[in-house]
């Protein structure tokens, strides 16, 4: 990781010495353990403040939407998809970015790691290549990177970056043998009145305070539905139907273009997993569509084509 | 969406979705006899509804 | 009445007695974090465990989401238009082992809600009717600051009654006429001698002399509003920023609300949320024109009014109890203790890697 991040403050520095970019988009150390914080760099001798370990697993695509000068930015597979959503969407131009690829092995679940060791207070993370070590009062422990990862993390198939301009290291080898869907598939065997407590439960803790939605490169809508309030679309409250209809109207604005990045996921501070409603999308939309999105600046993306065989089933 | 709301717990046969031209009348009152029928098959909706803000 | 001393399994037993006198709350753990929650017989209190619970307790007193008037519509009704208060009761609660930040936080809000010449009924019917049993931190958290903040780990204000937690056993002492009646309600525990309260007394000299003091807020004081209103560093600070509501929604001591209709057929509610000004629409006029129009400006608001607005009003303390939620909890790692540096022109801790 130490390499990781000397490459990438140089990059930043070559780049923004010779003018490619105006400002470089990275992280740098959090003041928490593995909680890592987004930075804009606007000259080389701020380039030092860059970090790069297994604790960068916000969206930094999200910094983009409506950013006018010449940029350069780190993207891991999920990013490079996210930035790629963001171009075909027009949100902002493929000639404005350097992108700078980082072949991805996953982000460490920070609330897996601290369930492992019984939220006693961890002051301190270490990584190696397969392993981290977290340090606390008392206790020090080990663990597989790979026992720890995101949920998404765990059942990500494009962990290379799609579209970069130069790529840091040698790309990675995709998982294998993923069972992308399982998640999604046991919930379909369900019954309908389970499906139904089981998603109720699933968000019952919200506090609709939209991290989830800020934290995702999708959501750049100036006036999002649940602010409206002519018409308004949602309740503002913590009803129940009501934090429901923002989940779902969240995730259906998301149908097509979710690259299942994670960001929503991690950034919650109640834990939920909100995940489970846009990944039933992703996985419609491959089944259904053949599309996974963010791989391709070309292909236009199911929601905004039409084709003749579209699948129709539902229509009478 | 259709997909997703029965995901999330909405009992299949609540939503319906025909494509029916100005001219087919025919089609619409068949289609809004089978879509009643499979309305009421179901009974009242309990999936997303609000009778009053659930609050303290 | 003196401290009192109860074995750990015969303070929750006796507080069990209490079931017909207050509606009692106790931190309990729920997935991976706390929650204050009612106790009942088969609650498992988890005051040995825990370091706080995510959502502060404010909510107790101060819920998310609050039903203030209802009316109806309906033109044949004679009350047609007609706001009403909806009616509530408040009967006599207690939160048992929250923590003193916590408890700091309410003293801060009632400046908000309790003043000369507004009370808010809710607000104030709602913290009357509650007793705050406090639990002294024996471990802080690295991310806590209550110090710095003007208060301490075993700090009394705001408290009814606090614990020590002396490893098998709790000294309980009552701070004040309510507290006292609570502990006059509860049956059980012996009466503590000068050794146990010199042990508890030793105990929280302990804590406080290894809490940090790394945070420098007299600076901000006198300095004038404009110069750190016009810092250049909100910038900065603003970057990673989500403009989510994690920040102020988990924050014991945030006390904004919006006030919305919600009308059903002819009916309908006056509600009041919890709002935040790191949301666009928090200052969003009718015209449409937004006087925080951008991030920076909500971030710096939230900071300003903490640390500055609130001390050039009040002159006592911050609109802050250094509980520390959102530093643990920001999902970008914005950290409050590097903007309180920065705004007193110190350097922030975090440099580099
Ligand atoms: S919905 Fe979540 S997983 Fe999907 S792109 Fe947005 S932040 Fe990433
Ligand atoms: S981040 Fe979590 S608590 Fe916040 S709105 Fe999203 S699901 Fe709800
Ligand atoms: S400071 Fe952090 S918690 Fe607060 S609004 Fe910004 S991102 Fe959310
Ligand atoms: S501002 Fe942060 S540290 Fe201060 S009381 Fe609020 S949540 Fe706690």
């Amino acid at each position: 990781m130490i390499e990781l991040t000397e490459k990438i403050r140089d990059i930043a520095k070559k780049l923004l010495k010779d003018g490619t970019v105006d400002v470089f988009i990275g992280y740098k150390k959090g003041s928490v353990p593995m909680m890592n914080e987004p930075v804009l760099i606007r000259n080389p001798d701020e380039a030092d403040l860059l970090y790069w370990d297994s604790n960068c697993g916000l969206n930094l695509c999200n910094y983009l939407t409506g950013r006018t000068d010449r940029i350069g930015i780190l993207a891991t597979g999920c990013n490079s998809r996210s930035i790629v959503t963001h171009i075909i969407e027009n949100q902002i131009r493929r000639d404005q970015l350097y992108i700078v690829g980082i072949p991805c092995t996953g982000m460490i679940d920070h609330r897996a790691v601290n369930r492992a060791v019984g939220h006693r207070e961890i002051t301190d993370i270490t990584e190696s290549d397969i392993t981290f070590t977290v340090t606390g009062k008392g206790f020090q422990e080990t663990f597989n990177k790979a026992d720890y990862l995101q949920g998404n993390c765990k059942v990500c198939r494009h962990r290379n970056p799609v579209e970069y301009d130069e790529m840091i290291g040698e790309p990675v080898e995709e998982q294998k043998g993923i069972e992308p869907y399982s998640d999604v598939k046991n919930i379909e065997k369900m019954s309908c009145d389970d499906k139904n407590a089981f998603f109720r439960r699933l968000i019952d803790k919200c506090i609709r305070c939209y991290a989830c939605r800020n934290a995702c490169p999708l959501c750049y809508c100036p006036t999002c539905f649940v602010d409206e309030s002519r018409p308004q679309w949602v309740g503002k409250s913590i009803d129940p139907t009501d934090t429901m209809t923002f989940h779902l109207l969240r995730a259906f604005h998301c149908a097509g273009r979710c690259t299942d990045c994670g960001a929503c996921e991690r950034v919650c501070p109640m834990g939920i997993s909100m995940r489970q409603f846009t990944r039933k999308l992703n996985r419609d939309a491959e089944e259904l569509f053949s599309w996974q999105a963010g791989l391709s600046l070309t292909e236009r993306p199911p929601l905004d084509t039409y084709r003749s065989d579209d699948y129709n089933d539902f229509i009478k | 969406m259709k997909n997703l709301l029965e995901h999330t717990g909405l009992e299949p046969g609540r939503l319906h979705f025909s494509w029916i031209s100005s001219a087919e009348a025919t089609k619409f009152v068949k289609v809004a006899k089978e879509v009643s029928a499979a309305v009421r098959a179901l009974g009242p909706a309990k999936y997303l509804v609000k009778r009053r803000a659930e609050v303290v | 009445m003196g401290d009192k001393i109860f074995t750990k399994q015969g303070w929750v037993e006796s507080l069990r007695g209490l079931a017909g006198d207050y509606m009692v709350f106790v931190p309990v753990k729920e997935g991976d974090m706390y929650a204050f929650r009612h106790l009942d017989n088969d609650t498992k209190v988890a005051f040995d465990d825990y370091h706080n619970t995510r959502m502060s307790p404010k909510s107790i007193v101060y819920p998310q989401s609050e039903r203030m008037f209802e009316y109806s519509l309906d033109k044949q009704d004679p009350d047609c238009n007609i706001l009403k208060e909806v009616p509530k009761t408040f009967a006599p609660q207690a939160i048992v082992g929250i923590r003193p930040c916590d408890a700091h936080a309410f003293q801060i809000s009632k400046r908000n809600f309790d003043t000369p010449e507004y009370r808010d009924p809710w607000w104030v019917q709602r913290y009357e009717a509650t007793t705050l049993i406090g639990l002294g931190c024996n471990s802080p958290r690295s991310t806590c600051f209550c110090t710095a903040m003007g208060g301490g780990p075993f700090d009394e204000e705001g408290l009814d009654v606090l614990m020590f937690d002396m490893g098998e056993t709790y000294l309980v002492r009552a701070l004040t006429d309510k507290g006292e009646a609570f502990l006059g309600k509860l049956n059980g525990g012996r009466s503590a001698d000068k050794t146990d309260r010199e042990a508890a007394l030793r105990l929280s000299d302990h804590v406080r002399d290894g809490m940090p003091d790394v945070v420098p807020v007299d600076p901000i004081r006198n300095k004038e509003i404009k110069d750190i209103f016009d810092a250049s560093f909100w910038d900065d600070v603003a970057f990673a920023c989500l403009n989510c509501g994690t920040c102020t929604f988990l924050c014991p001591a945030c006390w904004c609300f919006d006030v919305q209709d919600e009308v059903y057929g002819r009916e309908g509610d006056r509600i009041r949320n919890w709002d935040s000004c790191m949301f666009p629409l928090f200052t969003l006029h009718g015209s449409g024109h937004n006087p925080r129009a951008k991030k920076f400006q909500r971030v710096r608001q939230r900071f300003m009014h903490k640390f500055k607005y609130y001390v050039d009003k009040f002159d006592d303390g911050f609109q802050c109890t250094g509980c520390g939620r959102c530093v643990q909890f920001c999902p970008v790692n914005i950290d409050i203790r590097d903007v309180l540096r920065l705004m007193s022109d110190e350097p922030p801790v975090r440099l580099s890697a």
